[in-house]
């Protein structure tokens, strides 16, 4: 397997900016450990979500069902608040459809 | 609300006895006994893990576009251990075959109940078992 699964210095800013306490060093290695089954799994799951909704293609619905599966989406808390609180603004723009002058919406209303 | 509440109420005696009933076997089984208080814990946890299946499998059936829960949702619910896949996999083909033999039962029934009808013939009834 990779060493590396994310840049280590992304992970530890990551890590230590939702750790509220001191973080020593020496705890990437179990970290990327952990990130590495993290994503297998992301992976095998999405793959049946995809699956299951008889589609090769992994969409958001999939990522959006894994999210309501892990208690990260519920239904007082919708998807579009955890990518207001979470990501930054360029992201929120691809992802939260938002009118712009000449009366289009971006990103393209599916559905 | 108040229905609701009696509802529920009724719901979760209904889980305790069959909780206990269970309980007892398995307590035969391994000659060990349940104390009421591991019974009535039981009960509760399965009444709440319901709960949790339930939204699960609704999102599930909402996720490929159908209105209603099939064995397929279910799997999907069980996929994560391995032994409970495997054993839920096996009971939903148990249950496939034995649709499809009553199916063909029926099937076999009806023709017979078309051809009694139109020939009306006495010694085919005769013939019958």
């Amino acid at each position: 397997p990779a060493s590396h699964v994310l840049p280590k210095s992304y992970v530890m800013s990551v890590f230590k900016h939702f750790a509220k306490t001191k973080v020593a060093s020496d705890v990437y290695p179990v970290i990327n450990e952990i990130l590495q089954k993290y994503f297998d799994r992301l992976a095998d799951d999405l793959e049946a979500y995809s699956a299951h909704a008889k589609r090769k293609t992994i969409e958001i619905e999939d990522v959006e069902l894994l999210m309501r599966r892990q208690g990260f989406v519920t239904d007082s808390a919708p998807v579009n608040v955890l990518i207001e609180k979470f990501l930054p603004l360029e992201y929120r723009k691809l992802l939260i459809p938002v009118a712009t002058s000449g009366n289009k919406v971006i990103p393209n209303q599916r559905r | 609300m108040d229905e609701k509440e009696a509802n529920s109420q009724r719901l979760k005696a209904a889980i305790h006895y069959t909780v206990g009933r269970l309980c007892q076997q398995a307590a035969a089984d391994h000659e060990r006994e349940f104390s009421r208080q591991a019974i009535a814990a039981l009960a509760e946890i399965t009444f709440r893990q319901c709960d949790i299946f339930a939204t699960d499998l609704e999102a599930f059936a909402r996720h490929a576009k159908r209105q209603t829960v099939t064995a397929d949702d279910v799997k999907l619910l069980a996929r994560r251990s391995a032994a409970l896949s495997n054993y839920i996999q096996q009971k939903s083909e148990e249950l496939a075959q034995n649709n499809q033999e009553q199916k063909e039962r029926r099937k076999k029934n009806a023709a017979k109940r078309k051809t009694k009808s139109s020939t009306e013939n006495e010694a085919d009834m005769a013939m019958e078992p």
